[in-house]
């Protein structure tokens, strides 16, 4: 539907330069109709109704001048967030975009009023939180006229996502116009989303401590089971869970994973929700906006560490869903099983998912699901998930099920999921290792309290205070398995890791040089592209545009190359 | 015309490749009295090929370097950050430049005492010799 919109787009600007003359809008109105019929042929509905809004709206140019651009915003704002009665807001978005044509001009006299633009961020943010909760009370109406057993729950959460997702599927299945729309909408949010990061954030926090004093008594239980490696497809099957949780999670583990996730929607397509599909598009919108606060969230992913056993206790609980969740598991979990090295990370984020899934009550299944699966799982993954699993179910009250969205992110993100795993690990491993062991049910506070107590004894002992920040060893050692395609010895990681330590060294060195010869003392892009010229990455016939394009994410993409967005926007905003 | 330049821009290319081929035999020869050793000729010939390219690689840099520091003229500082890769090369570089600089502000001097007297057809002499010295210095 949206490609429709966007296919439209670029017609509406033939429309433009001729609105100042009204003789020829009846030209302009008869040509469009046309092209919009040629392009898509798909909308047989649009294609009658333009015709005639466009003739009214030309009409009522003057008039309806000031509205159209805000009923587009409107609808662009509705639009995103909910997916339903796409249908309905085709013709609407068709004689929008008609309007779009007449406001393109009266753009530049409209955005000066600072009502139009502040309005749609307040508003994309009331929709998110709106949809969540309209979500959970989804969830929340089946968990009701369910029984107990959670596997009939989670099966009906599943389907009755699945309905209400149809209309979704089409958008979603569709790669690549998910993924820009997405940007689009995570970067137009970013902005709306950065100052309710720290409402959530704060929102999280404060569901954290009430959810640590009943996770005490499950963590220990739990902790145990955590190790296993079996299972991954319970976790797969959970991943619609994790969708709604996604969705409300604040501090994401990466603004990769979603990039990546959304390469993986084509792979698990089939197999994979579209519930989960479209929360998990959500879930970028989130995680692009939760960007800017890794460091938050690593902070967040410490103190999850003690809440992390509520998800693998109530896990453990449930058994019957197990059993349906085999089934679908099954093939989820053969392709899970893709990056044999990456499994206990995989189930790391598994874990993370069930837990998710657990808290929001569908655990007895998953837990015994989880069990066997975090077997293989060493402590560092452990933390790491139990982190990312009370991230994640912190935030959700209510989990929706929703299969595949682990599975999604698993198998192939797991390269790009591991660096921030690994570098938010890195500093959470020696916090997480003594409050792992002493309490893990202790709230954010007396982790803190840890923290202090623990760093100054062993800094004592050692030698040096000021140690150098380093590239985490896990990380070079996944990223250079993943290219060596065959088993590598300790020694050749220890020479790795020394030429990589050189070669970043020279880089800042070089950096340092050429922002000094600019006379500057930050180091911008400039500079950066000029390093890049000199190691013959970019050329005359290789901008540097093309390269962002090939290589970076779509997040970091839409940061560096300004893009123009329906509205008279530009993103970044300048 | 294009067409034509393009064929002129060939020639010159030419004969630049043919100039940098005779300096680069002229100099295997001295090192080959030097050291005792024997050049093929493939060895000079592919020398001054890589000699070519690598100045059409300097050109680029050093006119992207200017242009990083918003000025228009290339100059040594821009040379300087050229050759930091290896650090003999440098060092190499700043103690010419030095020595340039420091002959520059004798050259200034002389000038201000000599500006009545009719001697400025020695001061560009000496800037050329400087110039190439300069350039001597980039092909080490």
């Amino acid at each position: 539907m949206l490609k429709r919109v966007m296919q439209n787009q670029p017609q509406v600007s033939p429309l433009a330069p001729r609105i100042s003359n009204h003789e020829d809008t009846q030209e302009a109105h008869s040509e469009v109709p046309s092209k919009r019929v040629s392009s898509m042929g798909e909308l047989q509905l649009p294609d009658v109704a333009p015709q005639d809004t466009s003739i009214t709206v030309f009409h009522m140019k003057k008039k309806r001048k000031k509205l159209s651009i805000s009923e587009f915003e409107r609808a662009a704002d509705s639009r995103l967030p909910q997916y339903q009665a796409q249908s309905t807001l085709d013709s609407t978005i068709m004689a929008r975009s008609l309007r779009l044509s007449v406001g393109s001009l009266l753009a530049p006299d409209t955005v000066e009023k600072r009502g139009l633009l502040r309005r749609p961020k307040t508003r994309r943010a009331v929709d998110m939180q709106e949809f969540e909760g309209r979500v959970e009370q989804n969830m929340l109406k089946n968990k009701a006229g369910q029984n107990d057993l959670m596997d009939s729950q989670s099966a009906s959460g599943i389907r009755t996502s699945i309905l209400t997702s149809d209309a979704e599927i089409m958008m979603n299945s569709t790669e690549l116009f998910v993924q820009p729309q997405m940007d689009e909408d995570s970067q137009s949010k970013l902005p709306a989303l950065e100052p309710q990061l720290s409402d959530s954030k704060t929102s999280a926090q404060r569901s954290l401590i009430s959810d640590a004093d009943q996770e005490e008594a499950r963590l220990e239980g739990r902790v145990s089971s955590v190790s296993t490696n079996q299972g991954r497809t319970q976790s797969y099957s959970k991943s619609s869970n994790l969708d709604d949780e996604h969705v409300d999670r604040m501090t994401r583990v990466s603004p990769e994973t979603p990039e990546k996730q959304g390469e993986e929607k084509l792979d698990h397509s089939q197999q994979s929700n579209p519930m989960a599909e479209i929360s998990f598009t959500e879930e970028e919108a989130v995680c692009s906006a939760e960007r800017g606060a890794s460091t938050v969230h690593s902070e967040h992913l410490e103190k999850k560490l003690s809440e992390k056993a509520e998800l693998q206790i109530t896990a453990a609980q449930n058994s019957r869903g197990e059993t349906e969740m085999a089934p679908s598991a099954g093939e989820e979990l053969e392709e899970g099983s893709i990056g044999g090295h990456r499994s206990p990370r995989a189930e790391g984020e598994i874990t993370r998912g069930i837990g998710a899934e657990s808290v929001a009550g569908h655990s007895p299944a998953f837990s015994s699901f989880h069990k066997p699966e975090m077997t293989p799982l060493s402590e560092t993954d452990e933390q790491e998930d139990e982190l990312q699993d009370q991230a994640v179910m912190i935030h959700l009250d209510s989990t929706v099920e929703e299969p595949a969205e682990d599975e999604v992110e698993h198998p192939p993100s797991q390269e790009v999921s591991m660096k921030t795993p690994a570098f938010v690990r890195a500093p959470a491993q020696n916090l997480l290792s003594t409050p792992h062991v002493a309490k893990p049910a202790a709230p954010s506070s007396p982790l803190k309290l840890l923290k202090p107590k623990t760093v100054p004894k062993k800094l004592r002992t050692s030698e040096k205070k000021p140690r150098e920040p380093q590239i985490p060893r896990s990380l070079i050692k996944e990223i250079f398995r993943h290219f060596a395609k065959m088993p590598v010895t300790r020694d050749a990681f220890q020479i790795v890791e020394k030429c990589s330590e050189r070669y970043f060294k020279q880089l800042s060195n070089d950096l340092e040089a050429y922002t000094h010869h600019a006379g500057r003392k930050t180091v911008e892009a400039a500079d950066l592209e000029v390093l890049m010229r000199r190691q013959g990455l970019v050329t005359d016939k290789m901008p540097m545009n093309v390269l962002i394009e090939r290589f970076l994410p779509l997040e970091y993409r839409m940061l560096l190359i300004p893009v123009a967005v329906g509205g008279n926007k530009v993103i970044p905003c300048k | 015309m294009a067409a034509a330049g393009a064929e002129e821009r060939q020639v010159l290319a030419q004969r630049l490749k043919a100039a940098v081929h005779y300096t680069v035999g002229c100099l295997c020869q001295e090192v080959e009295e030097d050291k005792d050793v024997q050049f093929s000729k493939q060895t000079i010939a592919a020398i001054s090929e890589i000699t070519f390219r690598q100045c059409e690689i300097f050109a680029k840099d050093l006119e992207m370097f200017a242009r990083h520091a918003k000025r228009t003229t290339v100059t040594t500082e821009d040379v300087k950050l050229l050759a930091r890769r290896s650090n003999s090369l440098l060092k190499y570089i700043t103690q010419k430049s030095e020595e340039l600089a420091s002959s520059n502000m004798e050259q200034k001097e002389k000038k201000r005492k000599k500006s009545s007297a009719a001697k400025g057809e020695r001061t560009p002499g000496e800037q050329e010799a400087a110039v190439t010295e300069n350039e001597d210095s980039n092909m080490a």
